[in-house]
Formats: C-alpha cells, structure tokens, sequence
C-alpha cells in the first residue's frame, strides 16, 4: 500500500509541472492580445465606446477566440504528449517557443486583411494559414521526436545528408544558372502542387547534421592538422574534402543562386562548428578572412551584392532634397525603399509601442515575411522588442544547456549547431531590418509568415527535445 | 470608462505580462542551473573516492598497447577510444576515436556503442542499442575483451 502511494506521488512529482506552469502566461498574454484586436476591429466606429461595446451586435470576441484557442489546445495537447512519452526532455523550451508562434499568428491575423494591394494583398486568410502550419509544425516536432529514438543514428548516414543538402540546392542552381544574365536575386521556392517548399530551410539542418557527424569522426585529426602551410596548419586533403564541399555549397548559393542569406547562413555556422569541434581559433580567423575576401570579389561580381549594399549605405535623414538618382534609387525595386519604410516603422513605435492592431506597419514590402520585425517593433514598441529578443536568447541559451549536458559528442555538436543555426537566423534578419547588415530574404524564426521556416523550426526544437530527453534518461533512469 | 483608456490598459498589461513570463523563464532556469552545479559537486565528491567498477583485459587479441591483466577505472560516464578527450584512451588501430560507452546506472552498466567501425559487444551480443551490463560480463570492444567488475 505505501509503496503504491510511494509510487503515485513520484508520478506526481515526474508530471512536467514546470512546463504547464510556464505555459499559463503566454495564454493569457495570446488571449490578451487577440481581444484587444478583435475589439479594435469592432471599434473603426468612433461613436463606440466601452460602455456600449456590448451593444455592438456583431462583436465576434468568442469565434474570435475559437482559432487562438484551437492553437492553446494543440499546445496542451503536445504538453500532454511530451508527459507521457519523453518525461525527462527539456521543460522550458516548449513555452517559449509556443509564446513566440503565437505572436506569429496573432500578427499574421493581424497584417493580412491590411496588406496593401500593391504588395499583393490583402491576404484575409493569412493567420488560419500560419495557424495551419504552426499545428503542422508541432505535430511534425512530436514525430521527429518519436523516430529518433536513437540521435547518433544520424551520424550514421552523414554522406547521405551532405548529398541531401545538394539535391535540395540543384533545382536552384539550375534556376540560377538559366537566369544569370539577369543578375537579380533569386528566392529558392519550388513550386510542388500548391506548396511552394524552401528548400534552403531544410538545407541548414542537413549542412548542421553533416558538419555534427563529421567532425564527430575527424575532430582529433583536424585539431592536430597535418601539413603546414606558413604558419598555418592544415588538416590532410582527405578530411578537408567533404568540408570544403560543404563551403561550395555555401558559394554556390551565394554565386548562382544568389542566395546572399543562406550563404552567409552556411558560411556563419561552418565558422562555429569548427571552432566549436576543434577548439582552434586559427581556423576560424583564417575562414573570416576568407569570408571578408569572398564577401569583397561578390561584392564587386554581383550586381545585386552591390544592391543590397547601396541600400545599406543610404542615408535617408535629408529626404526632403533628394538628388533625382537618390530619389530614383529610393523609388526603385529593391533599393532604399523597403528598409527605409522599415525604419519608419520601428521610429513610430517609439518606447512602449502603438498597441497591438493600432499602428499601421504595412508600407513597406513583404511586410509579413522578410520585414516582419519591423512590424513587431511598431505595434509592441522598444519594450516589447526586447522581450522578444530576450525570448529568443533565452531558446538559444536552452539549447547551448542542452549541448553542455549532452553525453556523447556528436549529440552536443549537433544540439551546438542546431542553436547556432537558429541563433544566426535571428540576428541576421533582425540586423537586416534595423539596417545594419544587408537585408537578405530569411524568415525570422518562428515570428513570420512561411511555412517552411516553421516546419523547419520545429524539427530543430524537436531535436533538441530528443537529445534532452535522451541525455536525462541515461542520466537518471527513465522514471 | 473610455475605449482608448482601456486599450491602453491592456497594452500595459500585455508588456507586464510578457516580462512577468520573461522572469518565470529565468527563475526556472537558475533554479535548474543550481540543482545540476550541486549534483556535479557531489558526484565529483564520489568519484574522488573510489571508482564505480573497474575493466580487466581479458584477451587482447593481435593488441601490443593493452596486455591481459591491465586494469581500468571506470567512472559514472565512460568512453573508450583511440581520440583523446576519451575517459579510457587505447591508442590501437583497430579502435575507432569514440568507440564505446559506458554508464552506470541504479547499480547496472550500461553499453552502447559510439559509432564505431568494429563494433561494441556484451556476452557477444552487439551493443547497438544499450545493453546493460553486471559484474562478470564481457565486453568486447573492437577485438580486445575486457571483463567488467566492481
């Protein structure tokens, strides 16, 4: 009998109580949210105020709610899933990353119906699209996590991924090369029935796997390196191989498919990998250097680098006497235009913001895509911008936890890489928006509309769960 | 009660709710940092004091580094291979750089092979999966078989 009880109260005690406990604000704070649009919706009648809010007859506040709770639903449901089936796995990575989806459909909801109709909108139906996808992604992170039972078994087959990731990059190449005269960037979307797949989000997590199980194997004979050339030592030509095809990869898409995002993504996390693996910092200055000698004879070989650029060096604060080319240059597609209305929008959120619905951050283009943090930096302002960055330092922070804890090498270098991964997404266009680095065409994580950037997001917090769950259970039995 | 008062109201709110999450996250996280800083301090302590169990060449096959008879420890969390960074470093061709592993749990071991080339064993049964272990049990890694004892 004591023992039976003994029993119940340590099921108690292993129910992931934390998780469920963190998972109460962010619906609170989404419920929040979508009332306040909903009721600025209701409310475009001035006449209204809140005591006659309840006259309105057709204040649609609960089927408002009815697809935010669908989604806090699904979330409950994944909760439930983890306690039954992967106890042990991380408990603070599922609020914060369900907090951050439902930002994303919340503003999706929010932008499409506002979309102009140059930019190609309006897009009424955008947020039950994001809704779509975010379920998709939590139901896909649940099956990553079921068929990896074993993480190292990706370590098997890295040649086969390394082959993945440049069967995923061929139709672009192929893309890249019939249009090369043009000279303009590309977008990597092929268009499969009524999907249209990004490959270059599921390339990052092959280049990840491979770069993990690679240097898995030769991290003893990289740090030695064999041969030397100056003061540099080099590792023999038969490990530098596959590495060096991985960074043609990273070429290739920078050159031919004019990718400037997903390179600077490959190139950026092969940096951190090796330095990461071997411990060197020789190799990681001499791969800057080489980046900044890449990055100078891109620069000066593709138009659309030098775009990219210009763009990143106009200076708009004397807009009131444009020279005619400064004004050409502002007015034409992909020049100062899409940042500087970016800029705006940040300016007009000031510090505490104009409140959720209350802004009007849909001049720029692809607002609800590559622009989409300037949308978050009107409506939530300076202090909710920094909330956000703080959630995703805080993910970033989860997943490094996870790398340290990890018990075999290629499930820390993989867990490494995969934060990385996401951690370099996130600066790269947070940057790009604020017009500090060349604006490029990657979604922020999680925060903007694409499916596919999603999908991608959540098998990497899927493995990352795994690899948590696993380390826990050898650590600690499973109960 | 004015509209515009009341959104700004909830506006306010949504910022204090979206740092009170902030805060819960990070009190979670120290709370987590502490526990595990206080369980690498006590198995630090117990690993000072005496190994966990101990690996005994048995046969060491074609072998000239490992002879019949060589003992190892074995802490809580042990790897076998040729790479440095193993807690047991047996410099022989035939083993891969992370070859084994192996931990120690509820008072049973636990093998798993690291991915290597020549494979892991208990009782010639290969360790793919882990396969727990007691003492008196073969393990093999590569060719060299050890036997496990406490």
């Amino acid at each position: 009998m004591a023992q039976i009880a003994q029993r119940t109260t340590g099921v108690v005690r292993q129910f992931r109580w934390k998780e469920l406990s963190l998972l109460i604000v962010p619906a609170l704070i989404l419920l929040l949210l979508m009332t306040q649009l909903l009721i600025i919706r209701a409310s475009n009648d001035p006449a209204i105020t809140l005591d006659n809010l309840s006259k309105i007859k057709n204040l649609p506040i609960l089927d408002g709610l009815i697809p935010l709770l669908g989604f806090l639903a699904a979330v409950l449901g994944v909760h439930i899933v983890l306690n039954i089936f992967f106890r042990k796995a991380d408990q603070v990575l599922l609020p914060l990353v369900a907090l951050l989806s439902g930002l994303g459909i919340l503003m999706m909801t929010r932008l499409g119906p506002d979309i102009l109709k140059i930019h190609g909108g309006p897009i009424p139906n955008l947020g039950s699209h994001q809704l779509l996808w975010v379920i998709l992604g939590l139901a896909i992170c649940l099956a990553t996590m079921f068929i990896l039972r074993n993480v190292n078994w990706l370590a098997r087959y890295k040649y086969t991924w390394m082959l993945f990731c440049f069967a995923v990059l061929l139709p672009s190449v192929i893309k890249g090369i019939t249009t090369i005269k043009s000279g303009a960037p590309t977008r990597d979307t092929l268009g499969i029935g009524a999907l249209a797949l990004q490959p270059s989000e599921f390339l990052k997590i092959g280049v990840v796997i491979f770069f993990a199980g690679y240097l898995n194997d030769n991290r003893d004979v990289l740090a030695e390196g064999s041969y030397r050339l100056g003061p540099l030592r080099l590792p023999p030509l038969r490990q530098l191989g596959p590495m060096l095809f991985m960074l043609a990869i990273g070429l290739l898409s920078f050159l031919i498919v004019r990718e400037l995002g997903l390179a600077m993504l490959v190139y950026s996390l092969f940096l951190c990998m090796t330095y990461v693996g071997t411990g060197k910092k020789s190799y990681a200055i001499v791969s800057l250097l080489a980046f900044v000698m890449l990055a100078f004879i891109g620069y000066s070989l593709l138009t659309y680098v030098q775009a990219r650029f210009a763009a990143l060096a106009f200076n708009p604060t004397n807009w009131a006497n444009f020279t005619p080319a400064q004004e050409n240059f502002y007015q034409n597609n992909g020049g100062g235009f899409q940042i500087v209305q970016g800029l705006v929008n940040v300016a007009s959120g000031g510090i505490l913001g104009s409140g959720f619905g209350m802004g009007y951050p849909v001049t720029p283009p692809v607002i609800d895509a590559d622009m989409a943090f300037t949308a978050y930096a009107e409506e939530f302002g300076l202090v909710g911008l920094f909330a956000i960055i703080g959630i995703y330092l805080l993910i970033v922070h989860r997943g490094f936890r996870i790398a340290t804890e990890a018990n075999d090498i290629f499930s820390k270098l993989l867990a490494t890489g995969l934060t990385s991964v996401f951690a370099l997404q996130t600066i790269i266009i947070a940057a790009a928006n604020l017009k500090l680095f060349p604006l490029t065409g990657i979604p922020l994580p999680y925060l903007s509309n694409g499916g596919n950037a999603i999908l991608a997001n959540f098998i990497i917090v899927g493995i990352l769960l795994r690899i948590s769950h696993n380390t826990a259970v050898e650590r600690e039995g499973a109960f | 009660m004015q509209l515009p008062v009341f959104l700004l109201i909830l506006r306010l709110l949504f910022i204090v709710l979206l740092y009170l999450f902030l805060m819960q996250v990070v009190i979670a996280i120290t709370r987590d940092l502490r526990k595990t800083a206080a369980q690498a301090d006590d198995s630090e302590g117990g690993r000072v004091a005496q190994a966990l169990g101990h690996l005994i060449v048995v046969d060491s096959g074609p072998s000239t580094i490992v002879q019949p008879g060589m003992r190892f420890d074995l802490s809580q969390q042990t790897t076998i291979g040729r790479g440095p960074t193993n807690t047991i470093q047996i410099s022989d061709n035939f083993i891969s750089s992370e070859h084994t592993r192996l931990w120690f749990r509820n008072g049973v071991w636990y093998v798993q092979d690291a991915g290597s080339v020549n494979g892991s064993f208990v009782n010639n049964q290969p360790a793919r999966e882990p396969i727990p272990a007691r003492a008196g049990d073969i393990v093999r890694v590569g060719y060299i078989q050890f036997k496990l004892t406490q």
